[in-house]
């Protein structure tokens, strides 16, 4: 047992760990931004998974890994956009609007993947990875060398939206807008600013981020696309937003805990370690739930979070 | 001197509701103009089309002289015009400068806090109020965060401020300080519009507006009217109840509260220390500013709330950790403060409303399964002795008019309840016929022998209903009057916090 | 600015030519949709509609075929009936669903040597109890500790899934076998067959007897009544005496053991044996069909049969035309989509205004 946590592996670990957190963390900031507008999105998932098909057909087709990742921003910014219409302007069900969203997703990947991607012979449509990029001089730091600076930009992208997103809401004129939306979205429409145009940027954005975290789990981390790729990444990032307590820097902890789980499951399932893997693939699920469970999660939830606003009445 | 504003023949309707019909309106620079009206009679729908919030269907509105169109509040707040809701528009985690600053020009991206802070405090200083730019308005008082509503439209220095029965939250004191704060204003040119329906506010205005039933009745000079004629153009019908009750003397104790405690939302103690009996026969009132532990107290009493410490007794039964179906079933009745939230299930018919509670007596259910013939007459019973006016019993309740709907929960609990009734502000919002109604009920109620305990806001209701009045301040009872002739000023007093 | 500058006003009556003409307009903006999105695959999509429509419907092998796929969809849909009725939102079918069928299961080992009646409802009984212990723990979880149930249910579908996995490729995996799959479930442990020589079991005889079961509960009983009550309004109910922790816990039993009864039903009656195709979204499919049934068990268990056709004439779209049928569950999620704004269409005159918004 003792080798099994040497000084390379946890660090192999801890890596593994950044990487498989990055998605998470662009799913969960852009969620962030829409919750704090109100609206939750729980097509998230739908979202990612959708990013996730379009970034991968589009570089196999293209050969552009770029104008996959544009392709999968795209796609699943036109899916917020009818989320955004019928929880804004229809003022439906947020929920349902969500669930309906991912399993439009669900069946439309499923669908192209048999109908457009013809498997040649055995082998299956495959593409290039996105090239690791480790950054000059930061890389070469001992230890946090190879755990944050050398993964392809996505990584680097998905921490700086932490502090980017925390400078946007806490120091700029919009961010505070936005705080206020979620809260007493009266408050914003009172003061003259108009409370849809603000919601709906704000639901267009968590599904640019959604797909953006899907096409990294596609172009970003595997050569192949396989159906129900993101395997309930989009719905943890909803539970991420909630654990870190709708605030930036908390939700990047929540992200690494739970990347944290997955990045030692798959290293026990590679060691061959006689643990039923299943197990620890259904952890990250219990632990959301217990993280919930936990009474301060919650206090910081935006008070008209879900609520369609409508003025009179 | 110059009309700021004028508005000609102004109509707004809610579907088939006319809220304003053909209104006329002017207000001059530099003047407090009470809009004067009962519940319901149309002033805060004007204001609402005065501050761009609703668009009217027909009529004028010039400011400044020049004609305008609102779309949006925007449109109004670039001419200057501010306006303070009657429910606050604040946001509650947020500090009291951040509630302050949103939305306004002053930043193009980054929030500049030093400049907004300067202006901040200049603005506390001329207008002499004390507040914490960096607290979070949930931590204020209720006056306090009445301060922030004005500083807000302070910040975005307004030509012309709208007021929507600013007083409601307030107390005596506070009211006293608000319109210092009026006159300061008008002394630098601002011109106000103050909505109300107590008569003290309106004569301490310069004109004042009487509205009733969407409709103006008259403008005048504050001068030269009295309280008498500007209550006679507020009511349409004279009040009546007046001789209905006799004195009964009351025979027996039936609910005792001991020693009270009961945790509010936010930590503190809503209720402490609070000592009350109630005896058969009786009206007890209770009169306080909203917010002093009124609904923590009626909440405890129907057992949705658990208490800290203390006992409720109910004739010779300890009840005070009893649950809601368990005192419901001991025969106390309850008509809540939010007939719509608390009261009412407003998407279901009328006939389940009624229902509420009684679902699973006996009477109307047997092994579980409903009777639906029984309930069906039952309800039909009650709809035509409370002479609810309905389509029919399986119309919807929020479809009824507010009257009618909070008749259904009068039937309700005066059918459900056998001992006690707990009525906690139960003509909020109603017109006076229905108010009127529901006085009488409640007497009936007292004459047949129930204790009664009675929370409103309006003096006048508990005179002219209550054998006792006790004063509720800040969770406890400040004192304790007869009704046939209290000494107003000192209930007014302790509703204030002030010692006799 | 031109954001989103309509109104919602409700209208005072609503004919019934009004909604039938909504109604159609959905399944005319369905049609619409999936046909570009079929043709985006560069296929024919009037084609693949007729196959999808022959493959339903014609010839009796067809229609029991459309049960059969109907049978799980009228369970799920009527769980989540259930909890919607009571505006509590569990979208735990799917995982209710599959821990009915792993209870179900382990239910005929332990069972194995008793008589088939006995077999048979004991089986039956574990099946409901296995979906409803789920279904309460969420519940419970948000009575107690105010865990959201969407969030709750959602990870639990996955959690059980994993644990479907784990026992399929160890404990339950018959030794030497390849598959991820246990052994077949003893005979006396199955579904009569309803039809001679069909694929039609004893299932959807249950899934027809728990819709009236729920047609009763919601609108002769009293727990009905405080379904509906607190599903309206749980503040005032709970100032009348309807204890929210007893709804949550007694509604997500009732709803999870129906959902767990949808896994019984496909583990004893289709696969007859435990596998991971045991749900195959039906939990999913059945709260669409739940939402398109309008919330009442007649709609559901009408709904439930169009969409069990639309799966079952997947097949022989995708076998004639090569649209794969996977297109079936894409079109599923749009028919809702459509649907939720046609119902609205149909209660709501939509207005232009002229105010900003």
């Amino acid at each position: 047992m003792s080798e099994f946590f040497t000084e390379t592996i946890v660090i192999s670990i801890l890596a593994a760990m950044v990487r498989i957190g990055a998605p998470l963390i662009l799913a969960a900031i852009g969620e962030l931004i829409a919750e704090r507008a109100g609206v939750i999105n729980l097509g998230v998932e739908g979202m990612m998974l959708m990013g996730c098909f379009l970034g991968f057909f589009v570089t196999f087709e293209t050969g552009s890994i770029l104008a996959g990742i544009g392709a999968a921003m795209v796609g699943a910014m036109l899916m917020s956009l009818i989320m955004a219409f019928m929880a804004i302007t229809l003022r439906l069900e947020q929920f349902v609007t969500g669930l309906a969203l991912n399993l439009l997703a669900s069946g439309l990947t499923l669908f192209w993947f048999r109908s457009l991607l013809k498997t040649i012979g055995s082998t299956q449509p495959n593409i290039d990875l996105l090239e690791k990029a480790p950054i000059p001089f930061l890389s070469d730091i001992p230890y946090l060398g190879i755990i944050v600076f050398s993964h392809n930009w996505l990584v680097y992208l998905a921490i700086l939206s932490v502090p980017i997103c925390s400078f946007f809401l806490y120091k700029t004129k919009y961010g505070l807008e936005l705080r206020c939306l979620g809260e007493n979205p009266r408050a914003i429409d009172m003061k003259g600013l108009s409370v849809a145009k603000r919601q709906y940027l704000a639901v267009l954005f968590g599904g640019m981020m959604a797909g953006l975290a899907g096409a990294f789990i596609s172009v970003g981390s595997s050569i192949r696309f396989v159906p129900e790729m993101t395997a309930g990444r989009g719905w943890l990032a909803i539970v991420i937003v909630i654990a870190g307590n709708w605030q930036p820097k908390w939700i990047l902890v929540a992200a690494l805990v739970f990347a944290f789980l997955e990045a030692f499951q798959m290293h026990v399932q590679a060691v061959g370690i006689n643990f039923p893997y299943q197990i620890l693939l259904a952890l990250p699920y219990v632990v959301a739930v217990i993280a919930l469970m936990h009474r301060r999660a919650r206090s910081r939830a935006p008070a008209s979070l879900g609520v369609a606003y409508s003025r009179g009445s | 001197m110059l009309e700021q504003l004028q508005i000609k023949n102004l109509t707004k309707r809610f579907g088939t509701v006319i809220a304003n019909d053909r209104v006329t309106f002017d207000v001059r620079r530099g003047e407090i103009h009470c809009l004067f009206g009962e519940n319901g009679a149309g002033k805060s729908t004007l204001a609402e089309c005065i501050y761009g919030t609703y668009r009217s269907e027909s009529g004028t509105i010039c400011f400044n002289g020049e004609l305008v169109e609102f779309n949006s509040p925007r449109d109004a707040i670039q001419l200057g015009i501010g306006m303070i809701h009657q429910h606050f528009v604040l946001v509650p985690p947020l500090t009291v400068l951040e509630n302050i600053i949103v939305g306004t020009e002053d930043a193009k991206v980054l929030l500049n806090t030093q400049k907004a802070e300067n202006k901040f405090k200049e603005l506390c200083a001329r207008y002499e109020l004390k507040l914490n730019g960096h607290a979070a308005i949930w931590d204020l008082s209720v006056g306090e965060q009445q301060w922030v509503e004005i500083l807000k439209a302070l910040y975005l220095d307004v030509k012309f401020l709208i007021l929507d029965e600013p007083t409601a939250v307030l107390t005596p004191e506070e009211s006293d300080k608000l319109f210092r704060i009026l006159n300061v204003m008008k002394r630098q040119g601002i011109s106000i519009v103050l909505i109300t329906h107590k008569l003290k506010e309106v004569m301490q205005s310069d004109r004042v507006t009487v509205m009733r039933k969407g409709k103006i009745i008259n403008t005048v000079d504050t001068k030269s009217t009295t309280r008498e004629q500007l209550t006679h153009m507020m009511i349409s019908s004279e009040l009546a109840v007046q001789g209905l009750k006799k004195k009964i003397n009351s025979e027996s104790t039936v609910v005792q509260i001991k020693k009270l405690d009961v945790r509010g939302p936010r930590g503190g103690y809503a209720v402490k220390d609070l000592n009350l009996t109630l005896n058969s026969h009786e009206i007890v009132g209770i009169a306080g500013v909203a917010g002093n532990g009124q609904k923590e107290l009626f909440e405890t009493l129907v057992g949705i709330q658990s208490p800290e410490s203390g006992e409720v007794w109910l004739d010779t039964e300890d009840i005070t950790h009893w649950s809601p179906a368990e005192i419901l079933a001991a025969g106390v009745g309850h008509i809540p403060q939010d007939r719509y939230r608390e009261g009412l299930i407003g998407q279901l018919s009328i006939v389940d409303n009624l229902l509420l509670g009684m679902h699973r007596s006996p009477r109307f259910a047997q092994r579980g399964f409903l009777d639906q013939e029984r309930v069906r007459a039952f309800v039909q019973e009650q709809v035509d002795q409370f002479e609810i006016v309905a389509p029919s019993i399986d119309t919807v309740v929020g479809n009824l008019s507010g009257g009618n709907a909070q008749k259904v929960v009068l039937a309700r609990e005066l059918f459900q309840a056998s001992v006690v009734l707990l009525a906690n502000q139960p003509t909020r919002g109603l017109d006076i016929s229905i108010a009127d109604y529901v006085h009488r009920q409640l007497l009936e109620k007292r004459k047949e022998g129930y204790a009664i305990l009675l929370a409103s806001e309006e003096l006048d209701e508990l005179i002219k209903l209550s054998d006792r009045i006790v004063v509720m301040f800040k969770g406890q009872i400040a004192g304790e009057f007869v009704a046939d002739n209290p000494d107003l000023e000192q209930i007014g007093l302790l509703m204030a916090g002030g010692n006799l | 600015m031109n954001w989103a500058k309509i109104r919602l006003e409700r209208r005072d009556e609503v004919t019934w030519a009004w909604r039938l003409f909504c109604f159609l307009v959905a399944i005319l903006g369905t049609l619409l949709v999936t046909g570009v999105l079929i043709s985006t695959a560069g296929k024919e999509p009037i084609e693949a509609f007729k196959e999808l429509f022959i493959g339903a419907f014609f010839g009796i092998d067809s229609i029991v075929e459309t049960l059969v796929r109907a049978t799980p969809l009228i369970l799920t849909g009527l769980a989540a009936v259930v909890a919607f009725r009571a505006k509590i939102w569990s979208i735990g079918q799917e995982g209710q669903l599959v821990l009915g069928a792993i209870a179900a299961y382990w239910a005929s080992i332990v069972f194995e040597g008793l008589p088939r009646i006995i077999v048979l409802s004991g089986v039956i009984c574990l099946g409901f109890v296995g979906g409803a212990l789920l279904g309460v723990f969420c519940g419970w979880l948000k009575a107690r500790y105010r865990v959201d149930e969407i969030i709750s249910t959602v990870m639990f579908n996955y959690a059980i899934f994993y644990l479907l996995t784990y026992l399929l490729s160890g404990p339950w995996q018959p030794p030497g076998d390849f598959y991820v799959q246990s052994a077949p479930v003893i005979e006396k442990a199955l579904l009569p067959n309803l039809l001679q020589d069909t694929r039609l079991h004893g299932g959807l005889f249950i899934a027809i007897v728990v819709a009236i079961i729920v047609y009763i509960l919601i609108k002769r009983t009293a727990l009905g009544y405080e379904i509906r009550a607190f599903g309206s309004n749980p503040i005032a109910s709970s100032f009348k005496g309807i204890k929210p922790t007893r709804m949550l816990v007694v509604v997500m039993l009732i709803s999870g053991g129906i959902a767990g009864l949808a896994g019984t039903s496909e583990l004893l009656g289709v696969h007859g044996r435990l596998n991971t195709d045991i749900a195959a979204g039906a939990g999913y499919t059945g709260i669409i069909v739940a939402l398109i049934g309008g919330l009442t068990p007649l709609g559901t268990v009408i709904a439930a049969v169009l969409f069990g056709a639309m799966v079952n004439g997947g097949f022989m779209m995708q076998v004639v035309t090569g649209v794969p049928k996977s297109m079936v569950f894409a079109m599923q999620a749009i028919t809702l989509l459509f649907f939720l704004c046609s119902t609205l269409m149909s209660q709501y005159r939509i207005k232009r205004v002229t105010e900003d918004v």
